[in-house]
């Protein structure tokens, strides 16, 4: 067939539109591909712009004109291996361009910064004791400044001159602490703000007791004392803290620790609520959605169909799509997320429940008839042990993914470990993070294996 | 006595499963329905116990009428035909002593049985039951722990369970093999010779010849044949199951 056509004519037909000199030759599927090959090349060669990679669709255009003629001439192609390679050279790198793929980005110091706190999950803490003290400083200056000294319980502690303005120095000494102890030194204003006095007021200041128990350090007066003050002439009573600390001896559940130990219960607590309501509203509806049930009529078949239909669209919504919606219902926090896992899992229950139910045996449903049993005692012996066993186990397969979902859920404000987690990840509390992912893997490795154990029992 | 009358039934896809059956069962027969696969047997013993309602004809039994029986006297009806299956249809995932204990539903108190509790005069007659099938110890296992043999004997102690006047048995060795076949036969055979009424269909002329008393034969739906085993010859046989069973028979010698 290719003898009878001309080599020129099908290069002249390549070159007008690619594929048509293979066309012309009777290679139909060739020649179509070759066109649709070349079209997306080109289209994607021009949207990204870059004269640099006008040769792709330059050079597939040639080789199917060489293509056209050489099938023309010797019923021969030439290998696709070369157009297709420079397609796919393209595509890479610009697709490379276009996503910003750029390894010179991950600095491995900021790398560091982030994950060596994470090596120290902050679950727990040593159990201290606390030595504390406090003296009152007049900032700025009054005409009759009270004095700024103080005694309790053996301790007494002053500060030299009674008062100051913003930024200049003093001399605080404290009597009666532990001796030998590092020493924290803490500003609060009369609102009773922290603020840091150690360096650039970024720092601490931590001064060592003595061998007797004395701390006397120079302090000044952090440079936004007055930053709340309502009239910064106004003389008012600012104080100096002292903080000692020991360890006890034991140790004792962090403040980070109990928060993620809290949201780790609402998680769980949540999943299990989450799980509870959709079982109330999917046990009926998979009655409604078991085709066996509903097949009889064309009444009961449309309900079927409704009903096949709304699951299946809900089921394909994430549940964290739908606790977007509610967080903006119901507002921030677990109730929020509880709904939204309630949605999803009432259409996957539903669906699996109704699935159980078209696989009942009919078999011991026709023996108990036939003992003379009435219609409850026939759905007591031979329809409930059939289908509560699975019920079971595919309830508590759910509560397991309600789980996992739950912390995801709780990014975008449904409460627990998730929301605990975004807000740690937000002031960079790294330790903290990290004992949120800990709690999480040993929840969902935990649930796994219990679900996974009661499961194996059941079915 | 068991009167079958010019049964027929019509399923609502258009199969015709039974066509003017008609013949008639004395108490503590041994009655054997033999057949082809789909010539009708299994809906001929459900149109006895109404598991399946039969579209025409009358099923009398001690001149009880069993097609025209409302849903309460149609219960009372059943609960003294118990019933045998191929396939066991035991709950699977229950106990065998709750299955055997569910021939008993009824003759119990309605309310007590959804709640599941039993008097124990009931479960020392399930264990006596399952005793008498030699699988007493099998009773807190669960259905589907037990092999083929075993399950259909807790398939006889639930139908023990309901004290019954007649025994229908459908196929109830076809999922067995040959030993086991002759085992539950002989508890069906023992039974019947403590007087109840047995309607059991099989497929082997040998099961036929021993335990059968009289037999009837359907094909397509029609009685062809009725009298008693000995009648029934190679012959018979043959002109029963047709022609095609004869030639699986020449090809694998």
């Amino acid at each position: 067939m290719s003898q009878n056509r001309s080599p020129l004519v099908a290069g002249v037909f390549s070159l007008l539109v690619p594929g048509l000199g293979q066309i012309y030759i009777g290679q139909r599927y060739r020649g179509v591909a070759i066109l649709l090959g070349t079209l997306v090349a080109a289209g994607m060669v021009f949207w990204y712009g870059d004269p640099l990679w006008y040769f792709v669709p330059a050079l597939i255009g040639l080789w199917n004109v060489w293509d056209a003629v050489s099938l023309a001439r010797a019923g021969q192609t030439r290998p696709i291996w070369i157009p297709v390679l420079a397609a796919l050279l393209a595509a890479y790198t610009i697709g490379w361009q276009v996503v910003g793929i750029d390894f010179s980005a991950a600095d491995a110091d900021r790398a560091m910064q982030i994950l060596r706190p994470m090596l120290r999950p902050d679950f727990v803490q040593e159990r201290r004791e606390v030595n504390s003290m406090w003296v009152p400083v007049q900032v700025p200056c009054g005409p009759q400044p009270p004095q700024a000294r103080r005694e309790d319980g053996g301790k007494s502690a002053l500060v030299m001159p009674d008062c100051a303005g913003v930024n200049e120095t003093m001399i605080l000494n404290v009597n009666g602490m532990w001796p030998d102890t590092d020493t924290n030194v803490v500003w609060r204003t009369p609102i009773g703000d922290p603020k840091m006095i150690g360096e650039n007021e970024a720092e601490m200041l931590v001064v060592r007791s003595d061998a007797s128990g004395v701390v006397t350090t120079a302090i000044h007066v952090p440079s936004t004392a007055l930053v709340a003050a309502p009239d910064p002439t106004l003389p008012q009573e600012h104080r100096v803290y002292v903080y000692q600390y020991r360890p006890k001896g034991g140790i004792e559940l962090s403040y980070i620790g109990s928060e993620v130990l809290n949201g780790a219960l609402i998680t769980i607590g949540m999943a299990l609520i989450a799980t509870m309501l959709a079982v109330f509203l999917a046990i009926p509806i998979s009655f409604l959605a078991a085709h066996n049930l509903m097949g009889g009529n064309p009444v009961t078949y449309a309900i079927y169909v409704v009903m096949r239909t709304i699951l299946n669209v809900l089921r394909s919504i994430e549940s964290l799509i739908i606790a977007i919606i509610f967080v903006v219902i119901v507002g921030l926090g677990p109730f929020a997320g509880v709904l939204a896992l309630a949605m999803h899992s009432i259409a996957a229950l539903a669906k699996l429940y109704s699935e159980v139910i078209e696989g009942i045996d009919p078999g011991p449903i026709e023996a108990i008839r036939a003992t003379g049993a009435n219609w409850l005692q026939t759905v007591r012996y031979a329809v409930i042990p059939q289908i509560i066993p699975p019920f079971t186990a595919f309830t508590i397969y759910r509560w397991d993914i309600n789980v996992r979902s739950a912390t995801i859920v709780g990014f975008v404000g449904g409460g627990g470990l998730g929301f605990l987690l975004i807000e740690l990840i937000r002031v960079n509390n790294m330790q903290g993070v990290s004992a949120v992912f800990i709690t999480i893997a040993i929840i969902v490795t935990a649930m796994d294996y219990i679900s996974a154990k009661i499961r194996e029992r059941l079915v | 006595m068991l009167r079958i009358q010019h049964v027929s039934k019509t399923y609502p896809n258009g199969t015709q499963a039974l066509k003017d059956v008609s013949f008639d069962v004395a108490d503590g027969e041994f009655m054997v329905v033999i057949g082809l696969s789909g010539s009708g047997k299994s809906t001929l013993l459900r149109c006895i116990n109404r598991l399946i309602d039969p579209s025409e004809g009358k099923i009398y039994w001690n001149d009880t009428d069993v097609t025209s029986a409302n849903a309460a006297e149609l219960r009372n009806i059943r609960r003294n035909i118990g019933m045998v299956f191929q396939q066991f249809n035991l709950v699977k995932r229950s106990s065998v002593l709750t299955n055997v204990l569910s021939g008993r539903l009824g003759y119990a108190n309605p309310w007590l049985s959804l709640l599941g509790i039993w008097p124990q005069e009931e479960k020392d007659r399930a264990l006596k039951a399952l005793a008498r099938v030699g699988i007493a110890e099998k009773a807190f296992s669960r259905a589907d722990a037990l092999s083929g043999g075993q399950q259909q004997r807790v398939g006889i102690a639930r139908a023990l369970m309901q004290e019954p006047k007649i025994i229908l048995a459908d196929e109830p060795v076809a999922s067995l093999d040959p030993v086991l076949s002759h085992s539950i036969l002989q508890y069906l055979e023992v039974l019947n010779k403590e007087g109840i009424t047995v309607i059991c269909s099989l497929h082997f002329l040998d099961l036929v010849h021993r335990y059968a008393t009289r037999v009837v034969a359907l094909k397509d739906g029609m009685k062809v044949f009725e009298g008693s085993a000995k009648e029934i010859d190679r012959a018979k046989f043959k002109e029963i199951y047709g022609e095609e069973a004869q030639e699986v028979r020449a090809a694998s010698f």
